[in-house]
């Protein structure tokens, strides 16, 4: 929209909400019976976002499965809520001073 | 990719577990009820989760037309009752006890339901917090405005 990077951040942002979608989802589902973690891969999902695709959730493997056949770990997901919200304030603060530099230009070095 | 349909998943979370908490309280309160309008004594309760497709109340036209993911929340499916046969207790003077002086009791152990209600309690907590967590994030999207 202005410059790649503001384009970068929006992606950044983007992908980091849908995370946080999936971990509330997770949260929301801690105690249902079958249900299966939900998480994407960061690094692949920001990558292909970039490119313009769409990024893919899945299941995530590796997590140990209770007795009614649900995997989520709680302690995961808090650390997972806690990390998106962090990152996404940081983009937004970067978002947001990349957009006073513009104002300000329009503004013409003015205060305020 | 609106984030507000995650607002209704950790809603749909919290209404699961307060509905949880309430089928719990009930037995708690009726672990010593011998008569109920079905007859016979209280039938211990549970609420049973099952995942379900989200969709907020306003996003979800706007979010299908973005062509935005389905979310997963949580709803209660049924309440189940445990059939099983009451506990059968020694009362001979007890208004219901039978021929030989037995009274069936509701088969409630109130230790489960307690640790079950903190259960529910705990899980609501985390649902409210990844709430608040969102609820930040949106906030953060609209201070960009200023």
């Amino acid at each position: 929209m202005i410059d790649s990077l503001t384009d970068s951040l929006e992606q950044y942002m983007n992908v980091v909400s849908l995370r946080q979608k999936l971990v509330t989802s997770n949260i929301a589902n801690a105690d249902t019976p079958g249900y299966k973690t939900q998480d994407l891969d960061f690094q692949a999902s920001f990558q292909s976002a970039l490119d313009g695709g769409a990024p893919q959730s899945a299941e995530v493997t590796g997590l140990a499965t209770k007795n009614d056949g649900n995997n989520v770990d709680l302690d995961r997901e808090a650390r997972l809520l806690a990390e998106n919200a962090m990152r996404f304030s940081a983009a937004s603060n970067l978002m947001r001073s990349q957009l006073n530099t513009v104002k300000e230009a329009i503004q013409g070095g003015k205060s305020s | 990719m609106s984030l507000f349909s995650a607002l209704s998943v950790s809603a749909s979370g919290m209404a699961a577990q307060r509905a949880r908490a309430a089928v719990l309280v009930e037995n708690i309160a009726n672990s010593e009820t011998t008569r109920t309008t079905e007859g016979g004594p209280y039938r211990r309760k549970d609420a049973i989760f099952s995942s379900e497709d989200v969709s907020s109340a306003f996003g979800s036209e706007l979010d299908a037309q973005l062509g935005g993911e389905q979310l997963t929340g949580v709803k209660v499916s049924g309440i189940s009752v445990d059939n099983t046969p009451p506990e059968k207790r020694y009362l001979p003077g007890h208004p219901d006890a039978d021929a030989d002086g037995y009274v069936s009791m509701p088969k409630v152990n109130p230790a489960e339901d307690m640790v079950d209600l903190m259960s529910a309690n705990r899980s609501y907590q985390a649902n409210v917090s990844a709430m608040s967590a969102v609820k930040d994030m949106i906030q953060k999207s609209i201070d960009l405005l200023r």
